[in-house]
């Protein structure tokens, strides 16, 4: 048997070697074919040996040797290892021929340029050469790498390279210069004089392409001058649509900033609204149409206001959703309220997104719901929970339900609350009890089926939902003193299963407070309590040793009451915690000392001697009652997102509730209506189609070939014979100064645009074959 | 904007970091990864960790996290969503999102990184002018690259000629089989209560796009009922005015695989789901008993496919004891779950019953979990959305054109 055993045991291992040797031999093999398994793995290995290989690498005359030994270099920059001890060897290969070998260089060169400042010029003059390359993707690479270079003395030259490459032909490449621009000013702020003034060359720019990026450097530059703003306002409206999609972020963004400093507040307060009514009644009797029609002109938004709003609305449907709620914001923060529910479906269609992108909206939401709960009333369905939503999604859902809550709804949220009550996850369901006390508290009518509802809780077999509940509880009957005597013998009763101490605590509060209510019940409560004082837990115990002083106060002749709380304070004497003890002593001072002083006082002459005292103290003593039992203010329950409407809807601020570096909140609206004709454009040329149209998601047009706009100057018209918004705006505007030539293209185009309306209609008909095309593949 | 981009794996160790504006310590990896290890379950972390010098806005998708510093105020959302935006480039790019993958190709991450983001904004997000830029790795480029001992880009260097104009679509595309298909995904999320009445429910549906046309095609896709749609968003491609007012999609399509446009739709109330489970729990003395049946309602004689039931249990549960008409079940001792895997349910089929009874360590053990079930409706488009034909301009041949629809469940919960 032994034999089989020891047999067996050598074949197996004969099969392992066997296996092993294969198997090295399939890497081996495969190595050579350059497929290893982990065919990167080997960059990752930072022996000495290998260290000192990497200097030589880069020194090869091979192309494939450099490339191995920089990326190498970079797998270490992954790893977190110094290895600016290179910097001399890589800046060589700046001027290498392929163009990976220099991107790679590039990727080192930004790293470690900071640190090696002397010689990170050494590459400077090859970023010159390679800005006047044909190939545009190259010129832009040179602009962006070298602008990158952190190196404070090269801004000269950064500058000069920008003001080339502004007029570039390429949108690319003057897309680079104007992101090059925020980094020349970081390196040298004095140069801001020149940069504003090649931002103001590059607001002209008439490619949607470029102009985010402009934007942007306007924004890092030069925020405040919105002056420069005016005569392009009408153009960034327009180009909104074709600018790429973090454009459109950046340009809401800045053309919200400026709608709010030159445009009236759509929405005047109510306080207008009542002097509007005011002056109606007392000028009533001469000719109230005519002062009707002068208010309504001074609400009449402004044109160019209601062109943002127009030209941002379909921007609501891009899949982008920092483009959706860019939108939002400028709804939000800028449209008619009637305008804004607009904003509503689109914001409840990223809920489907991503976790994290979710948890953004719904801060959002949350706080615009403090304001106009009416915009996400409709939408109540969408916010409920589902159990697989994490803490932070789940908690705003619960708020955002309190706060869209309203007479016709309220019973279904507080349903559905309740729902959430069960669920096994302890903190999901307390924080559902906090919702259902808010919703009670919002809503005095209601408070009464929430209290019921939150009194059979007080059963459940969840310690944590006890405590919370009767917290809640506590916090509406303090709402309503006058009818809680039935509610609080219920939740005096539940005391003997209830453990929590937090609960325990505010039954007793709640018991001493509204003593007067509960003439036969109080005392008992406090007969018990004396008995487990010992074993309650320190809040517990204070509040028994304030019940049993508010008792006295109210009863001082009782005996049984007295002797009941001289045994409590007793105990409390010798209480391990000093705030106990304390407690105890002034409550006994306060209380007890007095009680002495009215039935002691004649034949206790050892006492006269406090006698004096004990008069000033009576001042106290006649304030009893006042002092231990006076109004008690509620505490109000405050929605978690009070204090985020401060801040901008879309900011980090917003989602942080606090104010992040570099946070500015949006300007008030002006009292007076700015002048509206610096919007005029004094450029006689300038006309709706002046701008590059991008391929366009407004434009009618059909594609139209790269070739005719590829590397077309700045000002070149593109011809969009389709473009339907065109003819209807030229239709309608009765524009007296466009000359003859334009007239008859107007014609033309009214042409061409029915010839267009029709062709739809005269498909030939074997196009319907593509009909029901389910095709399964 | 964005100052830096630390990739961290599933143990919170850096594997790509990338400074846009100046380094960053990578200190602040450290403080974060002590907030990941708080939480039971990576999910849970806030999104957004306000720190005294930074807010560490981060993502974490496929066992890895995206985590930004961000020292200044910006969109919230706009970052977000340029994370999001790289973990889509980098599986576009690598088959699969996994440590794996972005180790094997970290060269390429980082021109890509390089790419995509300048000084902390956004760049060339488009994954066709990528494309363009820097070549996905593929095998072959691989081989070639070894054996012939030069590397894939330096032989063609782009132009770039089609950044200014479309940005979405590379110039010169060629096929020699010109096809397209559009896939209509649909979603359910519903919650329906232990009594079957629908809580809450809505499609969101997706029109996903695999575009193989050479040229520059400009296509227009009309649909038979385009009402149907509640809200949508688009592509950027797709022409917005056009369809406000002709409700037809007009677009010049990206290469390869594409979202053409998302859409939600509300389900009419007289509409019932395509199934309905009906669950029935008796907590006992120390356990309990549970009877679980499907009904099949409305799926137009489709079968259901790929259904699997997910039951969570109480953690004290210690065995399950149980009998199903059809499929089989797994107890997860370790989720303390069973996973009832029912497969294919057919019309005809009576319905899938699970019954069975569990016990529990506890003597009442906790209930209110919420059952789960996923499954899968091949050719079925719940809210009735039907493309009625694909037009093609532009280019002269004609492409093989192919739809099809499939309805799944998103998040489907039952409440018990």
């Amino acid at each position: 048997m032994s034999e089989y055993l020891s047999k067996a045991a050598a074949f197996a291992q004969n099969a392992a070697k066997l296996s092993k040797k294969v198997s090295e031999g399939i890497v081996e093999n495969a190595r050579e074919f350059g497929l290893e398994a982990t065919s990167s793995g080997h960059y990752f290995d930072t022996s000495e040996e290998k260290m000192r290989d990497i200097k030589r690498q880069l020194d090869s005359r091979h192309d494939r040797e450099k490339m191995d030994g920089l990326k190498r270099l970079i797998a270490m920059i992954s790893k977190g290892r110094d290895v600016s001890e290179f910097f001399p060897d890589v800046v060589k290969n700046v001027a290498s021929q392929n163009l990976e070998i220099r991107k790679l260089v590039y990727i080192y060169l930004l790293r470690y340029a900071e640190q090696e400042p002397d010689l990170a010029l050494l590459s400077i003059n090859t970023f010159q050469r390679d800005l006047t390359d044909q190939n545009q993707l190259i010129r832009a690479m040179a602009l962006r790498v070298m602008s990158g270079i952190r190196v404070p003395v090269i801004s000269p030259i950064v500058l000069l390279a920008i003001k080339k490459c502004m007029t570039d032909l390429s949108p690319y490449v003057r897309k680079t210069a104007a992101h090059a621009i925020p980094k020349c000013y970081s390196l040298d702020p004095s140069q801001k004089d020149a940069l504003v003034d090649i931002i103001t060359t590059l607001l002209n720019d008439n490619s949607p392409f470029t102009i985010g990026s402009v934007i942007t450097a306007f924004n890092e530059v030069c925020p405040d001058r919105l002056d420069l703003i005016h005569p392009h306002y009408r153009k960034f409206c327009r180009m909104l649509i074709d600018a790429d999609e973090w454009g459109q972020i950046v340009i809401m963004g800045l053309l919200l900033r400026y709608a709010r400093t030159q445009f009236l507040n759509p929405n005047p307060d109510n306080h207008r609204v009542a002097e509007k009514e005011k002056s109606k009644t007392v000028y009533s009797d001469e000719d109230s149409d005519e002062s009707d029609n002068s208010l309504d002109k001074s609400y009449a938004l402004d044109p160019d206001h209601e062109q943002l709003l127009r030209d941002s609305l379909p921007l609501l449907q891009s899949r982008n959703s920092a483009v959706v709620l860019s939108v939002a914001k400028i709804f939000y923060h800028l449209a008619p309220t009637a305008d804004a529910y607009k904003l509503s479906k689109p914001l409840i269609r990223l809920l489907h997104s991503h976790r994290e992108i979710q948890y953004v909206v719904l801060a959002n939401i949350a706080t615009m719901a403090t304001q106009r709960p009416y915009l996400f009333e409709p939408h109540l369905q969408q916010f409920f929970v589902r159990s697989t939503d994490p803490a932070f999604i789940r908690n705003l859902k619960m708020e955002i339900m309190t706060l869209v809550a309203t007479e016709s709804n309220i019973t279904g949220i507080l349903r559905e609350l309740q729902e959430y009550v069960k669920s096994p996850n302890k903190d999901f369901a307390t924080s559902a009890i906090r919702a259902i006390g808010r919703c009670a508290i919002g809503m005095p009518e209601m408070a009464e089926s929430c209290l019921n509802g939150l009194m059979k809780l007080l059963w459940s077999k969840n310690d944590a939902v006890v405590a919370e509940s009767v917290v809640v509880i506590k916090r509406l009957l303090q709402l309503r003193p006058q009818d809680n005597a039935d509610m609080i013998i219920q939740l005096a009763k539940a005391l003997d299963h209830i453990t929590v101490p937090m609960a325990r605590a505010s039954i007793f509060w709640l018991v001493g407070q509204y003593a007067q209510n509960l003439e036969k019940v109080a005392p008992d409560i406090l007969r018990k309590a004396a008995k487990t004082f010992t074993t309650e837990a320190d809040v517990v115990k204070l509040q028994i040793i304030n019940l049993g002083a508010k008792l006295l106060s109210l009863h001082s002749t009782d005996h049984t009451l007295n002797l009941l709380f001289q045994y409590v304070l007793n105990l409390a004497r010798y209480d391990l915690n000093y705030d106990i003890r304390d407690r105890a002593r002034l409550l006994r001072g306060l209380v007890l000392i007095s009680e002495k002083k009215e039935t002691n006082i004649d034949n206790m002459g050892v006492e006269g001697m406090l006698s004096k005292e004990l008069n000033e103290s009576s001042i106290l003593t006649n304030n009893l009652k006042q002092i231990l039992l006076c109004e008690k203010e509620a505490p109000s329950e405050e929605s978690p997102s009070v204090g985020r409407d401060r801040f901008t809807i879309g900011s980090m601020s917003l989602v942080l509730n606090y104010s992040v570096t570099g946070y500015k909140s949006l300007p008030d609206w002006p009292t007076e209506k700015p002048d509206g004709s610096v919007r005029e454009n004094l450029d006689d040329t300038w006309n709706r189609n002046q701008y590059i149209k991008g391929f366009g998601s407004d434009s009618f047009g059909r594609y139209i070939p790269p070739s005719t706009y590829d590397n077309k100057p700045v000002t070149k018209q593109y011809n969009d014979s389709y473009d339907s918004e065109h003819f209807y705006d030229s239709y309608e505007s009765s524009d007296d100064n466009r000359n003859h030539d334009e007239k008859t293209g107007k014609l033309n185009l009214l042409f061409i645009f029915f010839i267009y309306r029709k062709v739809p209609n005269k498909q030939p008909p074997e196009n319907k074959k593509y009909l029901h095309l389910e095709i399964k593949y | 904007m964005i100052d830096s981009l630390f990739v961290l794996n599933a143990t919170g160790k850096i594997i790509i970091e990338k400074h846009w504006r100046g380094l960053i310590n990578r200190q602040v990896v450290d403080y974060f990864n002590d907030q990941f290890s708080k939480q039971s379950s990576p999910e849970d972390l806030l999104p957004i960790i306000p720190t005294p010098k930074y807010q560490l806005v981060h993502v974490y998708r496929s066992g890895l996290t995206f985590l930004s510093p961000v020292s200044n105020e910006v969109d919230a959302l706009l970052v977000l969503e340029f994370l999001h935006r790289i973990v889509d480039i980098l599986a576009e790019y690598f088959g699969e999102l996994a440590e794996l993958s972005i180790r094997d190709n970290f060269d390429i991450v980082y021109q890509l990184l390089e790419e995509m983001m300048d000084y902390g904004y956004p760049l060339t997000t488009e994954p066709n002018a990528l494309k363009e830029m820097i070549v996905p790795p593929n095998i072959i480029n691989k081989v070639i690259s070894q054996v012939a001992g030069v590397t894939s880009v330096v032989q063609h260097v782009p132009n770039g000629s089609t950044i200014s104009s479309i940005p979405w679509r590379k110039a010169g595309v060629k096929y020699t089989n010109n096809e397209i298909y559009f896939d209509v995904v649909e979603e359910i999320d519903a919650i329906v209560d232990r009594n079957g009445a629908i809580v809450s429910s809505e499609i969101h549906g997706l029109i996903q796009a695999n575009c193989r046309l050479s040229g520059m095609p400009d296509l227009t896709l009309n649909f038979v009922n385009p009402r149907v749609l509640d809200d949508y968003s688009f592509h950027p491609c797709v022409r917005y005015n056009k369809f406000e007012n002709e409700r037809v999609l007009s677009f010049v399509p990206p290469d390869g695989h594409f979202k053409l446009m998302t859409y939600r739709v509300n389900l009419p109330h007289h509409q019932s789901l395509p199934l309905y489970v009906k669950p029935q729990i008796y907590i006992g003395n120390g356990g309990g008993k549970f009877d679980i049946s499907i009904n099949i309602r409305n799926t137009e004689g489709k079968p259901i496919e790929n259904v699997l039931l997910v039951f969570p249990l109480a953690k004290s549960v210690s065995s399950v004891n149980a009998t199903c008409s059809l499929g089989s079940y797994i107890f997860d001792p370790v989720t303390k779950s069973i996973r009832w895997n029912i497969g294919k349910i057919e019309l005809k089929d009576r319905a899938p019953m699970l019954s069975g009874n569990f016990s529990s360590t506890e003597q009442t053990p906790e209930s209110g979990h919420t059952i789960t079930i996923d499954f899968l409706i091949n050719m079925y488009a719940i809210s009735g959305l039907k493309v009625d034909s694909l037009k093609i301009y532009n280019e002269a041949y004609k492409p093989y054109k192919g739809v099809r629809s499939m309805t799944k469940a998103g998040k489907f919960q039952i409440r018990t």
